[in-house]
């Protein structure tokens, strides 16, 4: 695996990969600075 | 994060296989009004459905983010009465990562999911004990205070 987080920027997107996956979403709201 | 948490072997490994990670700029619209958001970190999870089940605001640490995490869906479950999914990671929280900050209110978490699940109150003075044991100041002892008078 590699050593990165690969992350959804799309909250339908997750929203839509959480239901049919069945996981809970964890969501960052960060300063891209 | 970026510095320190995020690349951490095993925070990349909890999160990509448990949950689904979702990023975006603080004042991304409507997002950060529909959850008010007044600070960066600000850290969520949200169950399947998109509704906000635990927050984390400021820096965590690689070290508190996989028991954080496991918290936070341990409570989604509670507060979907899905006790034994909730006790799943309450009690992996407890083995794995016992010097946590998370782990006090876990402990209390799980005393709350066993005696939901059975209607048997002894969990939840066994929950006051082992908080009176191991964490003497917590607010978690505080709250299971009551719970000492259980029979």
């Amino acid at each position: 695996m590699e050593n990165k987080i690969t992350w959804e920027t799309d909250m339908k997107t997750a929203l839509a990969r959480a239901r049919k996956e069945g996981k809970h979403i964890f969501l960052d709201f960060f300063n891209p600075g | 994060m970026d510095a320190v948490t995020y690349p951490n072997a095993e925070v990349v490994k909890f999160i990509q296989g448990n949950t689904i990670p979702l990023r975006v700029p603080f004042d991304a619209k409507p997002l950060s009004l529909k959850f008010n958001i007044k600070w960066t970190p600000t850290l969520i999870v949200l169950d399947p459905d998109g509704k906000e089940r635990h927050r984390i605001v400021g820096f965590v640490s690689a070290e508190e983010m996989i028991p954080s995490l496991l918290l936070g869906i341990g409570k989604s479950y509670f507060e979907r009465d899905q006790f034994s999914e909730a006790l799943m990671r309450i009690e992996r929280l407890l083995k794995e990562y016992p010097k946590s900050s998370s782990a006090s209110e876990a402990i209390y978490l799980k005393g709350v999911c066993q005696y939901k699940g059975t209607h048997n109150p002894k969990p939840l003075r066994e929950a006051y004990e082992r908080l009176k044991a191991e964490y003497p100041e917590s607010e978690w002892t505080k709250r299971a205070y009551p719970y000492r008078l259980i029979n």
